[in-house]
C-alpha cells in the first residue's frame, strides 16, 4: 500500500546532551509578499527548556512559529534543530524530524475520536507502536482516556487543547511548538493548562517553545521569555527577571519598548 | 402485505447496490471535495470490463467482478491523476470542477458507446432458483450482491474505524492542513480514496448490470443520480449517512414500485427533495462541526 | 440555389434564434447571477409542451392523443403561456433547489429535478401522451398564409427574428441594469452581497425564474417551427449543450452567449453532415458528444472566460471631465502633509444622516463548547467611534458577526435605534444601515472599483428585477448622482486612478481602502469595521486612519475592532476592552494604560 512509505524511516535525534541548544533561531527575517514581518529575530531553546515568546498582537510572534515550522519560507537567517539545519524544509519534514506542533484553532479533527486523534499524532511512529504508544500518552492524560470514545468536535476548548497536546507528545518530540495555548478559554481552564498540563511537559525531558497572551501566567512556568514588538525581538531574558520590570506593560499598550 | 415484504425483498438488493456507489461516491467527494459527476460512467466502464472478461475470456462471474473491481480503481485513479488534479491545483474554481467531471463523464460515455453502439449487453447468465426468506423472494446472485455489499461496507466500516489508513483519510477529510502538520502524506491519502471510490465504483457498477440483466453505454450515467440523491440524502462526505440514504431509497422506491410501477424513481427523488426542504445539507449535516468562528 | 439548400439555411438560421434566446437565458442565470441551472433543458421543453397544448385544438378532436388544454390559442399567446408557464415551475423548483448553500449542490438537485420530470412526462399518458409525444401542432399562421414550404421556412424565420430581438432587447434591459450589478455581486462574493443589504436566497431565485421564462420561450419557438414534441427530445445531458455553448462564447457577456449558440450549437453540431458519411452514424454522434467533452476541457484549461469575456464597463467615462476635476480639487487631497483644511460640506453624505445608536444587551453565542461571546453588554455613544480591542480569543470578531447578522447569537438582543435585530438576517440588519466591512478583505473581484461602490449603494432605481424593467433611462438620474458621489469618494481616497480596475486585481491595501468606500456608499448609520488595519503597511495606516478621523467628525457612529492599539488611540473616542467574551473595562486608550485589570487582562488573558 502507497500509504505506508516512510514509515520506516527512523526519527532523527534531536539535540545534543542536556544544557544544549535545541532549537537555535539566527537572523530570521520572514513575513508575507515581500514585506518581512519579523526581522532579526536571534532566539535560543535549550534542551528541556520552556521558552515563551510574548507581545502585543501583530508583534510577529505567529509569524516567528510559521516560520520555524516551515509554514512560511524564512527570507534570511537559519533554523538549526540541534545539529540540523531545518532552513527550508517543508512542514511535513519537520514534523518528521520530532518537531510537534499544537495550532492555535483547528487543532483537532473533529469527527475522529480523542483516541484516534492521539493516534494520528503519531502517524510516522512505526505502525506496531503506534497504539502502544497511545497507550502511554492516555496514561499521561487520564482525563482523556476517560473521553477516549468522544468525538474531537465534542470536547471543550480546554480539552481539545489537552488533547492537541497529548497527539503532539505522540512522537516523544524534542521540541514541542505551542501558539497561544489559552487562546479562547476562560480563567480557570487556561490555568489549569499552563500550570499543570504545559509546565508538567517540563519534566519530560521535551523542549518547548511557546507563544502565549497570559503573558504572566506563561512566564510563571517559562525559564526564560522573549518579548517581541514591530517583528523584532525587544527584550529577552530569564523569565522571572522580565516579569519583575515595571516597563513591560507599555509593550503591550501601545508604547514600543526597545 | 405480502406483496410490501416481497418488494422489500428487491428494496433490499437496490439499497445493497446504492450502498456500494454511495458510499463510494461521497468517500471521494469527503476526502477531495470533488463533487464527481464522472463516478456513473466510471462504474460502466467497470460492466464492460467484466463483460470482457466474462464472454471473452470466460473467466467466471466473481473473477469477471473482480477485474472490473480493479478495471474501475485504475480508472478513477488515472483520471484524478491527469485530469482533476492539474485543474485543481491550477485554482479552478468549484463550479468548473463540476464542469470537467461532466466533460470526463460525456467523454467516457462517448468513447464506450463509439466501440460498443447503442445495443444492450448481458452477462447472459443462467437462470437461478429463486430462494424464499421470510416472505421475500431472491435468486443465488441476487443474495450474493446483498453479501457483498455488507462485506464492503463492512470492510470499509472496518478501514475507517481499525487501520492507519482509514484513520488517515477521515483525518485528511476532517481538516487537511493538521493532517500534513502530524506527518500524514496527504497526497497519496488522496489518491488511496480515489482508488477505493472507484473500486467501490466497480462493484457497484457489475452489481447493478446483473441485477438489471442488461445494460449499455448509458447505464451507469444515469444510475449516477440515485447514488446521487443517496449521498446527499445522508450529507455528501458522510460514508455512514450514504448507506442510511441508499437504504431509506431503495426500500422506499421498491415499495412505491408496487402501486407507480413507473414512478419509483420519482418517489426516492421526492424523499430527497423533502429532505432539501426541511434540512438544506442533508439529514447529518452539522452534527458534528468545529467551525472556523472559533478563531474569534 | 436549389430549394432544399435555401429552405435548410432558413431553418438552421432559425435553430440559431432559437438557441441563442435559450443561451441568454443561461447566460442571464450562471454566466451573470452564477446560478448552475442543471435543469435548464426541463425549462425549455416545459415552453415547449405549453406552446403545443396551447396551439393544438382540444384534445377530443384528436384520434390518438392525449393532453390537457387544448385551447387552440392564436399567436402570440402560446408563446406568452409558455414564459409564464416556465417562470411558475422556476419558482416551485427554485423555492427548494437554492437551499443549500453550495452552488454545486444546488446544480445537483436541479439535475435530480430535471430527471423526475423526464420520468414523469414518459410515463404519464393523459397529459403528456407517453414516450409518443405531441404531433401535428398548427404552426403560426401557417394556414392562413398558405406559402409554399420554403416561402414559410422564410416567414418563420422573421417571426424568430423578431422574438429573439424582443428577448435581446428584454435581455439587454436587465443586464445593463442597476439590478444585474447586484446579481454580479453576489456571483462574486454571497457572504459581502448580504451584508450590504442584497437578499442572495430571493434575487437568485429572480434570477432564476427570469431565466427559466426565457428558455421556456425558446422552446415554444421551436415547437411552433418542427410542430411537433416529443420527451425523447429534451435529455439532460442537452443542458451541458448549453452549457457548453455560454461557456465557449464567454460567461456573463450576451454577445458571448449569442457567438457560442451560433458556433457550438450551430457549427460544431452540423458538421458531421459535411464530414464523409461513416458507415455507422451512432460512432458520428458519439464522436461528436465525446468532442464536446474535450471542447470543455480545452476551454476551462486554456480559456475559462470564453472567447468573449465578460465585458469590462468602464462607468468613469460616464462622470463628465468637469465633475471629475471638481471632485479631485475639493477631495481631502494628499493626506500625509497633514495641514490641508477639509471644506466642511465635502463630508460623505453618511454624515448627514440622523447618527445610529447601537445597544447590545447580554449578547451570547458559543462554538462547539467554546463561548465566544458570553453575556456581552455595552451602548455605542452616537456619533463616535469606540474602539472594540482585547487578547485574541476574547470574542471581538465574533461580537461584530453577531450585531452584523452574519450569525445568529444564541441569546441576548442587538437594539438598532431601539429596534431589536438580533436573529436577522444579514441583509435586513444591513437594510437599517448597519454596515460591516470584513477583517478579510472581500472585495467583487471581477467588478471593478467603481461597480464595487456604487453596489453598495441603497435606493438605486433599477436596483430590483421590477426596476430594471423600467429601463436605464429611469435609473439614470441617480445613477449620475451615484457615480459622482463614488467618484467623489475615489478623490478622497486617492484612487481615482483605479476606478475601472478590476477590484480583484488590486494590491491588498487597495483592496482594503476600496472596502472602507464601499461601506461608506452604503450610507450607513452604523459603520462597524472588523480589523481595518489588517495587513496594511504603515503609510496607508495613515490614510485610513485620516479617513476614519473625518467620518468620526463628520458624526458617523463606529465600531472598531482593531489590534494596532495605536490606531485606535488616534482615531477612537472611546475603547471598550473585551475578555473572555464580555466587557471588561471601558474608558479612553490612556485610562484604559492606567487600569491594571485591562494591563493584566492583556499580560494574564
Amino acid at each position: 500500500m502507497p500509504i505506508s512509505r516512510g514509515n520506516r524511516k527512523r526519527r532523527v535525534p534531536a539535540g545534543g546532551p542536556a544544557g544544549q541548544a535545541a532549537l537555535t533561531v539566527t537572523g530570521l527575517a520572514a513575513g508575507y509578499g515581500d514585506t518581512p514581518a519579523i526581522m532579526d529575530v536571534d532566539l535560543t531553546v535549550h534542551r528541556g527548556e520552556i521558552v515563551t515568546v510574548v507581545g502585543p498582537n501583530g508583534a510577529g510572534k505567529s509569524t516567528l512559529l510559521k516560520a520555524v515550522l516551515g509554514v512560511l519560507r524564512p527570507m534570511s537567517g537559519t533554523v538549526r534543530l540541534g545539529d540540523r539545519d531545518l532552513t527550508g524544509l517543508r512542514s511535513d519534514q519537520i514534523c518528521r524530524l520530532s518537531v510537534g506542533y499544537v495550532p492555535q484553532v483547528q487543532d483537532t479533527f473533529p469527527r475522529l475520536t480523542v483516541l484516534e486523534n492521539i493516534e494520528m499524532g503519531g502517524y510516522t511512529l512505526p505502525r506496531s507502536k503506534m497504539k502502544s504508544r497511545a497507550g502511554e500518552v492516555l496514561d499521561l492524560y487520564p482525563q482523556l482516556r476517560r473521553m477516549a470514545g468522544r468525538q474531537g468536535g465534542h470536547l471543550s476548548g480546554g480539552e481539545r487543547k489537552m488533547l492537541a497536546i497529548a497527539r503532539a507528545m505522540m512522537i516523544s518530540p524534542a521540541l514541542l511548538v505551542l501558539d497561544e495555548p489559552t487562546a479562547g478559554l476562560a480563567p480557570q481552564p487556561a490555568n489549569e493548562l499552563l500550570s499543570r498540563h504545559i509546565a508538567a511537559l517540563a519534566g519530560t525531558g521535551v523542549s518547548l517553545l511557546m507563544v502565549e497572551q497570559r503573558a504572566r501566567e506563561a512566564m510563571a512556568i517559562s525559564q526564560r521569555a522573549y518579548v517581541m514588538a514591530a517583528g523584532r525581538v525587544v527584550l529577552t531574558d530569564r523569565a522571572d527577571t522580565l516579569l519583575a520590570r515595571p516597563d513591560i506593560g507599555d509593550v503591550f499598550l501601545g508604547r514600543t519598548a526597545g | 402485505m405480502s406483496q410490501i415484504v416481497l418488494s422489500l425483498g428487491f428494496g433490499l438488493v437496490t439499497a445493497s447496490i446504492l450502498a456500494l456507489g454511495a458510499v463510494g461516491f461521497t468517500l471521494q467527494f469527503g476526502v477531495t471535495n470533488l463533487f464527481n459527476l464522472a463516478f456513473g460512467e466510471n462504474m460502466t466502464v467497470s460492466m464492460f470490463v467484466a463483460y470482457l472478461a466474462l464472454v471473452s475470456l470466460h473467466w467466471n462471474m466473481w473473477a469477471a467482478m473482480a477485474a472490473g473491481a480493479v478495471a474501475g480503481a485504475v480508472l478513477s485513479l488515472g483520471i484524478s491523476r491527469l485530469v482533476y488534479l492539474p485543474f485543481q491545483r491550477r485554482g479552478t474554481s468549484q463550479f468548473a470542477m463540476v464542469m470537467v467531471t461532466v466533460a470526463v463523464s460525456f467523454i467516457l460515455k462517448n468513447v464506450l458507446q463509439m466501440f460498443s453502439g447503442a445495443t444492450y449487453y448481458s452477462y447472459q447468465l443462467p437462470p437461478e432458483p429463486p430462494i424464499r426468506f421470510l416472505g421475500m423472494v431472491f435468486d443465488a446472485r441476487q443474495l450474493a450482491i446483498i453479501g457483498l455489499a455488507a462485506t464492503s461496507l463492512l470492510g470499509m466500516h472496518l478501514l475507517f474505524k481499525y487501520t492507519r489508513l482509514g484513520k488517515a483519510m477521515r483525518a485528511t477529510s476532517d481538516n487537511a492542513a493538521l493532517a500534513r502538520s502530524v506527518g500524514i502524506p496527504t497526497n497519496r491519502v488522496v489518491s488511496a480514496a480515489w482508488v477505493l471510490s472507484g473500486l467501490l465504483a466497480g462493484l457497484a457498477g457489475v452489481a447493478l448490470a446483473i441485477d438489471l440483466g442488461s445494460f449499455n453505454s448509458g447505464t451507469g450515467g444515469s444510475y449516477l443520480l440515485l447514488i446521487v440523491a443517496a449521498a446527499v440524502f445522508g450529507s455528501v462526505g458522510e460514508p455512514y449517512g450514504a448507506v442510511l440514504g441508499a437504504v431509506v431509497i431503495g426500500l422506499t422506491s421498491e415499495v412505491a414500485a408496487i402501486y407507480y410501477p413507473q414512478l419509483k424513481d420519482v418517489v426516492a427523488f421526492a424523499i430527497l427533495v423533502l429532505v432539501l426542504l426541511l434540512r438544506p445539507d442533508g439529514l447529518r449535516a452539522g452534527r458534528v462541526q468545529m467551525r472556523a468562528e472559533v478563531t474569534v | 440555389m436549389s430549394p432544399a439548400i435555401v429552405s435548410y439555411v432558413a431553418s438552421l438560421l432559425v435553430y440559431l434564434g432559437v438557441n441563442a434566446i435559450a443561451c441568454w437565458g443561461l447566460n442571464l442565470q450562471f454566466g451573470v447571477g452564477g446560478v448552475m441551472n442543471f435543469a435548464f433543458i426541463l425549462y425549455q421543453a416545459m415552453g415547449a409542451y405549453i406552446t403545443a397544448v396551447l396551439t393544438l385544438p382540444s384534445a377530443s378532436t384528436q384520434v390518438d392523443e392525449k393532453y390537457i388544454l387544448g385551447w387552440h390559442l392564436p399567436w402570440p399567446l402560446p408563446l406568452a403561456g409558455a414564459a409564464v408557464g416556465g417562470a411558475v415551475l422556476a419558482l416551485a423548483v427554485g423555492s427548494f433547489a437554492l437551499r443549500p448553500r453550495r452552488r454545486d449542490f444546488q446544480a445537483t438537485v436541479m439535475l435530480v429535478v430535471s430527471i423526475i420530470a423526464a420520468t414523469l412526462v414518459t410515463s404519464e399518458q393523459g397529459w403528456f401522451n407517453g414516450n409518443q409525444g405531441l404531433f401535428g401542432i398548427p404552426q403560426p399562421f401557417a394556414a392562413a398564409l398558405s406559402l409554399g414550404v420554403n416561402s414559410y421556412y422564410w416567414f418563420f424565420l422573421a417571426i424568430t427574428v423578431g422574438v429573439a430581438t424582443l428577448a435581446l432587447a428584454l435581455i439587454i434591459l436587465l443586464t445593463g441594469s442597476p439590478w444585474s450589478r447586484r446579481l454580479r455581486a453576489m456571483r462574486e462574493n454571497a457572504e459581502a452581497a448580504e451584508s450590504l443589504g442584497v437578499n442572495v436566497r430571493t434575487e437568485s431565485l429572480k434570477v432564476y425564474v427570469t431565466g427559466g421564462a426565457i428558455a421556456a420561450v425558446s422552446g415554444g419557438l421551436l415547437v411552433e417551427f418542427i410542430g411537433a414534441w416529443s420527451p425523447a427530445a429534451w435529455g439532460t445531458g442537452e443542458t451541458f449543450i448549453f452549457f457548453v455553448a455560454i461557456i465557449v462564447g464567454g460567461l456573463g457577456n450576451n454577445f458571448g452567449a449569442f457567438f457560442g449558440a451560433f458556433l457550438v450549437l450551430g457549427v460544431f453540431l452540423e458538421l458531421p453532415a459535411y464530414l464523409p458519411q461513416m458507415s455507422n452514424t451512432n460512432i458520428e454522434e458519439s464522436m461528436q458528444s465525446a468532442a464536446i467533452g474535450v471542447l470543455i476541457l480545452a476551454f476551462l484549461w486554456w480559456r475559462p472566460q470564453g472567447i468573449f469575456p465578460e465585458r469590462k464597463r468602464n462607468l468613469s467615462r460616464a462622470i463628465p471631465a468637469g465633475a471629475r476635476a471638481v471632485a479631485v480639487a475639493e477631495a481631502a487631497g494628499p493626506v500625509l502633509d497633514g495641514k490641508k483644511e477639509h471644506s466642511p460640506q465635502r463630508e460623505p453624505d453618511s454624515g448627514t444622516a440622523a447618527a445610529g445608536t447601537l445597544s447590545v444587551r447580554d449578547l451570547s453565542r458559543g462554538f462547539g463548547g467554546v463561548q465566544a461571546v458570553d453575556g456581552l453588554s455595552f451602548d455605542l455613544a452616537p456619533g463616535q467611534v469606540t474602539g472594540l480591542i482585547g487578547p485574541n480569543g476574547a470574542g471581538k470578531s465574533t461580537a461584530l458577526k453577531l450585531i452584523a447578522g452574519a450569525i445568529a447569537p444564541s441569546s441576548g438582543e442587538v437594539l438598532v435605534d431601539g429596534v431589536n435585530v438580533a436573529g436577522w438576517p444579514a441583509h435586513k440588519v444591513a437594510r437599517l444601515g448597519v454596515i460591516r466591512t470584513f477583517q478579510h478583505t472581500s472585495e467583487f473581484g471581477r467588478l471593478t472599483v467603481l461597480e464595487n461602490l456604487l453596489t453598495a449603494a441603497p435606493d438605486q432605481p433599477g436596483d430590483t428585477f421590477g426596476g430594471a424593467l423600467l429601463g436605464r433611462r429611469h435609473a439614470r438620474a441617480r445613477q449620475r448622482e451615484l457615480l459622482a458621489k463614488a467618484w467623489a469618494l475615489l478623490a478622497d481616497f486617492q484612487l481615482t486612478a483605479a476606478a475601472d480596475s478590476y477590484a480583484g486585481q488590486l494590491s491588498g491595501g487597495q483592496r482594503r481602502l476600496v472596502e472602507i468606500m464601499r461601506a461608506l456608499m452604503a450610507q450607513p448609520r452604523i459603520l462597524l469595521l472588523d480589523e481595518p488595519m489588517a495587513g496594511v503597511n504603515p503609510t496607508l495606516r495613515l490614510v485610513i486612519e485620516e479617513h476614519l478621523q473625518r467620518l468620526r467628525d463628520g458624526g458617523l457612529t463606529m465600531l472598531m475592532v482593531e489590534h494596532e492599539l495605536g490606531s485606535v488611540e488616534r482615531v477612537c473616542n472611546s475603547v471598550i476592552v473585551m475578555a473572555q467574551g464580555r466587557v471588561l473595562a471601558t474608558g479612553t486608550m490612556a485610562e484604559l494604560r492606567r487600569n491594571e485589570e485591562v494591563l493584566s487582562a492583556y499580560l494574564a488573558g
